[in-house]
């Protein structure tokens, strides 16, 4: 199997307080899967020039073209070469639907409330990721950095354009 | 049933099916406005469609339209059953378009989610008013009687329509086994089944589906069915088939007479009322009986008509039969839309249809059949079999984004009735080229735009009778719309044989304006300059503000509109004889003719249109200015050069000029020359936008996905020469 797809079928009560873990350097993330929809093998990728180096390009999704984020070069944490574990899991946030290229996919693992904690202010901004992540999750001994996936795709300065087009538009 | 309607709901196809009916009504009305009254088909089908939308919107609860409609089916009842003289015609379609009107907007209110709430009152007057006069000068006293007996009718009566020679009649009696639960919906089955085959059905009791109460009475008195149809005795048998729930079945056939006397024959119970008040025919049948004998005549006339095919029947508002009487008896003027598709389902197909040719070339070229040794004969037969299939499904799906400019152009013979009416202009409509086909999404951008040109020349291009008479025109004002298709775009002109364009008047404007340089005199600016000067935003020559043109608004707006699909204006006149307005918009933004190519390791798309001149060139060819600009001798000429591979910063990519392929573009009779490694094909290629998460990227247009399943991106020429 090439492809485990969450057809998001499941009630909100059972996609609550899941989270789809995957490794990113020394580190593993944590996505809450209501914004998962696949997750594929690494394919070929189509450059796109003149973009953010994250942006590395677009993939053909079943006829539906779709953007991938290398979440590595995101996290600044360099880039390193793709190989027969990196996976692409496809996300979809208020309607943008978005490929992410990780290292490593883990698990899905539960999370509930009381075990997640606030990022620690200290250090903040030291590591490029510390944006991203809106809390820590603690699965047994082992802590997940939760992810904000609107942060993720658009960063502060992004996030600014996107808020000054849509004020135009009204 | 109810699961025939769970995707659309009900008030969607109230809308879509009204839309239809109206457009139609407009396009029957249109087509006789100039002749002296309405003929016999078309007074029945305005009837019938006022009649069908009175009755939906009653069911929809919208009381306004149902009103209006009421009242204009009044008129036509009258039109059609006494056949009075000197109606005036003209008035007459102005009632009719008026009418459609109002229902169209108010059926736009509907769409958008406001309630209905124009106010019919002025309308519903008007009407009465003219009918009363149309009255009192055909003076045909039954035909009155005849009007009001329709007042009192319930909304839900029914029209039977016209039989041909052929159709039998049949009288059927089903009784159902006592026992039998839901009878109502058993007999719903059959008539359901005989609707296959009959041109006309009736039925008792009638309410099966909504009334559960007509089970007793099935089950007690037996349902009973009126059959018009062009089938045997065996074949209504068979159809109604004999189940388990079926105790008993008695054909009879009989006769016209008899069959539009209703139930009502020997030894059965009496005519149940409900069937009399179904039938519109029945009541007058009786009616008429009671009144004279003549026109019991054209009662019976009407089952003879020959010029109405089989398959003539309506069912309340569902009316296939008719819809197969329209496109028998125009064959030329077909109506465009047959069945309406969503238009995110047709998308939805497109992609699965270019999933599917990419999962049938992974198929094709997989890696298992390059094991030596293999014998794949068979195997090659059947994969050429598939790949032509899927060839033509492409075709077919490309094909039905395609849709006649019927529709657009039929809407511009409106406005023109319109405007030249309010204007008082005696002005002739001709289309030429209706048929022209076009992506659906143009079509949708062309309307506003043509529009406004219809318009300008009925408003400004014509001029007024009295000045034609005193400039010795003879002919009547003529305004031509026509379409064409020529070297992969569209062309639609607006013509007329007015004043044409003043260019003295122009230019004192343009100098008014501070358009023109003021160093320059007049005579430097080509006509053709002086023309495109009408598109600025604000510039009206027309003195007078009409209700129509002449506030400088428009020429501007159709130029944005029609830059923003790809297309571009021209503007040719003459004074005296009139002027011509053409838009050249290209066939389709979905699918284009390109030139896939590579460099390095990626794909590109140019499209065949703008690409003049593919060439090799040599190093010594080239001219190396020192700020890195670069250009190109070819044949005397000299052509900036744009490195695609340089520009974009990719990868591995061909250094040498020698080792590329030059492309030259022209764009807007600016050229460059495109240096690209190699080049692969053309194709048809379908064309999708870049995810707008990624921002624009100058040059590129979009993407499209390539027969391999990787993605290309489509190079836009304007932006590689700006």
């Amino acid at each position: 199997m090439d492809e485990m797809t969450n057809t998001g079928a499941g009630s909100p009560d059972t996609q609550e307080n899941k989270y789809m873990t995957f490794k990113s350097g020394s580190e593993y993330f944590g996505l809450e899967i209501q914004y998962v929809q696949q997750i594929i093998q690494f394919q070929a990728i189509t450059k796109i020039p003149e973009t953010e180096d994250y942006i590395k390009g677009l993939i053909n999704l079943r006829g539906k073209i779709v953007p991938v984020v290398d979440v590595r070069v995101r996290f600044k944490q360099g880039e390193c070469e793709y190989n027969d574990k990196t996976c692409i899991l496809v996300i979809t946030v208020k309607d943008t639907t978005v490929g992410l290229i990780v290292e490593q996919i883990a698990e899905v693992v539960e999370i509930q409330k009381e075990n997640i904690l606030p990022p620690p202010t200290i250090g903040r901004g030291d590591k490029g990721h510390h944006k991203y992540v809106y809390g820590i999750g603690k699965v047994g001994n082992a802590v997940k950095l939760l992810l904000d996936p609107e942060k993720l795709l658009y960063d502060e300065e992004n996030v600014d354009m996107e808020l000054t087009m849509t004020e135009n538009e009204e | 049933m109810a699961g025939d309607f769970n995707t659309e709901s009900m008030l969607d196809m109230y809308l879509f099916e009204n839309t239809q009916l109206l457009e139609q009504l407009q396009e029957t009305v249109l087509e006789q406005k100039d002749a002296d009254s309405f003929d016999e088909d078309s007074i029945n089908e305005i009837f019938r469609t006022m009649h069908t939308i009175k009755g939906s919107s009653g069911i929809m609860m919208f009381d306004n339209i149902t009103a209006v409609s009421h009242k204009l089916e009044d008129v036509f009842f009258y039109l059609r059953e006494s056949h009075p003289d000197n109606v005036p015609h003209v008035e007459l379609v102005e009632h009719v378009l008026e009418v459609e009107d109002f229902i169209s907007s108010e059926m736009e209110k509907i769409r958008n989610g406001d309630p209905a709430d124009g106010d019919a009152t002025n309308i519903i007057a008007d009407l009465d008013k003219f009918l009363n006069m149309i009255k009192n000068g055909g003076g045909q006293g039954e035909g009155g009687a005849a009007v009001e007996n329709v007042h009192e009718e319930p909304k839900h009566f029914y029209i039977a329509p016209v039989a041909s020679a052929a159709s039998r009649f049949y009288k059927i009696f089903i009784h159902f086994f006592p026992e039998t639960e839901m009878a109502n919906v058993h007999a719903y089955k059959t008539v359901y089944a005989l609707k296959e085959i009959a041109e006309d059905i009736l039925y008792s009791p009638e309410d099966l589906l909504t009334d559960e109460k007509c089970s007793d009475e099935i089950i007690k008195e037996g349902f009973r069915v009126l059959l018009q149809a062009q089938c045997s005795e065996e074949e209504v048998r068979d159809l109604i088939g004999v189940g388990y729930d079926i105790e008993k079945v008695d054909v009879f056939e009989c006769d016209a007479n008899q069959f539009l006397l209703g139930f009502d024959f020997g030894d059965t119970q009496p005519l149940p009322q409900i069937d009399l008040e179904s039938s519109v025919e029945v009541i007058e049948a009786k009616q008429e009986a009671a009144q004279t004998q003549e026109e019991q005549k054209s009662v019976e006339k009407k089952p003879e008509t020959p010029k109405i095919t089989p398959g003539d029947f309506v069912i309340q508002s569902k009316e296939p039969g008719r819809q197969k009487k329209l496109a028998k008896d125009k064959p030329k003027g077909e109506k465009a839309t047959f069945i309406n598709v969503n238009v995110n389902k047709m998308d939805q197909l497109m992609d699965l249809i270019g999933e599917l040719v990419i999962s049938e070339s992974v198929v094709l070229q997989s890696s298992d059949l390059k094991v030596p040794g293999l014998n794949l004969d068979n195997f090659n037969k059947a994969a050429a079999q598939l790949a032509s299939i899927s060839t033509d499904l492409q075709n077919v799906i490309m094909s039905m984004r395609m849709v006649p400019l019927t529709n657009t152009f039929q809407k511009m013979n409106r406005i023109v009735f319109d405007v030249s009416r309010k204007l008082g202009k005696d002005i002739e409509f001709v289309m030429v080229g209706d048929s022209t086909e076009v992506d659906k999404n143009i079509v949708e951008h062309i309307s506003d735009p043509l529009m406004h040109l219809v318009r300008n020349a009925v408003d400004h291009g014509i001029e007024s009778n009295e000045e034609r008479a005193a400039s010795g025109k003879t002919e009547k004002g003529k305004v031509t719309l026509s379409a064409k298709t020529e070297a992969g775009k569209v062309w639609i002109s607006v013509e007329d044989n007015g004043t044409g364009l003043d260019r003295e008047k122009i230019l004192a404007k343009a100098r008014k304006q501070g358009i023109l340089d003021d160093n320059k005199p007049d005579s430097v600016y080509t006509d053709k300059e002086v023309y495109q000067f009408i598109t600025l935003p604000g510039f009206s020559t027309n003195e007078v503000v009409t209700e129509y043109s002449g506030r400088g608004v428009g020429m501007d707006v159709v130029v944005q509109n029609i830059q923003a699909i790809g297309g571009a204006l021209e503007i040719e006149s003459t004074p005296g004889f009139g002027s011509v307005m053409s838009l050249k918009i290209p066939l389709t933004l979905a699918i284009i003719d390109g030139i896939v190519m590579e460099v390095g390791t990626s794909s590109f798309v140019m499209e065949t249109g703008v690409i003049k001149q593919f060439i090799r060139v040599k190093e010594d060819m080239m001219i190396h200015e020192p700020n890195g600009d670069e250009f190109v001798m070819i044949r005397g000429e000299c052509y900036p050069v744009i490195r695609l591979g340089k520009w974009y910063g990719l990868e591995e990519y061909q250094e040498s000029v020698e080792d590329g392929v030059m492309l030259i573009l022209e764009v807007e009779d600016r050229k460059i020359c495109l240096l690209v490694d190699k080049l692969v094909g053309e194709q048809e290629i379908v064309v999708k936008p870049i995810p707008s998460y990624i921002k624009k990227v100058k040059g590129l247009s979009g993407c499209t996905q390539l027969g391999d399943g990787s993605i290309a991106l489509i190079l836009d020429a304007p932006g590689l020469v700006e």
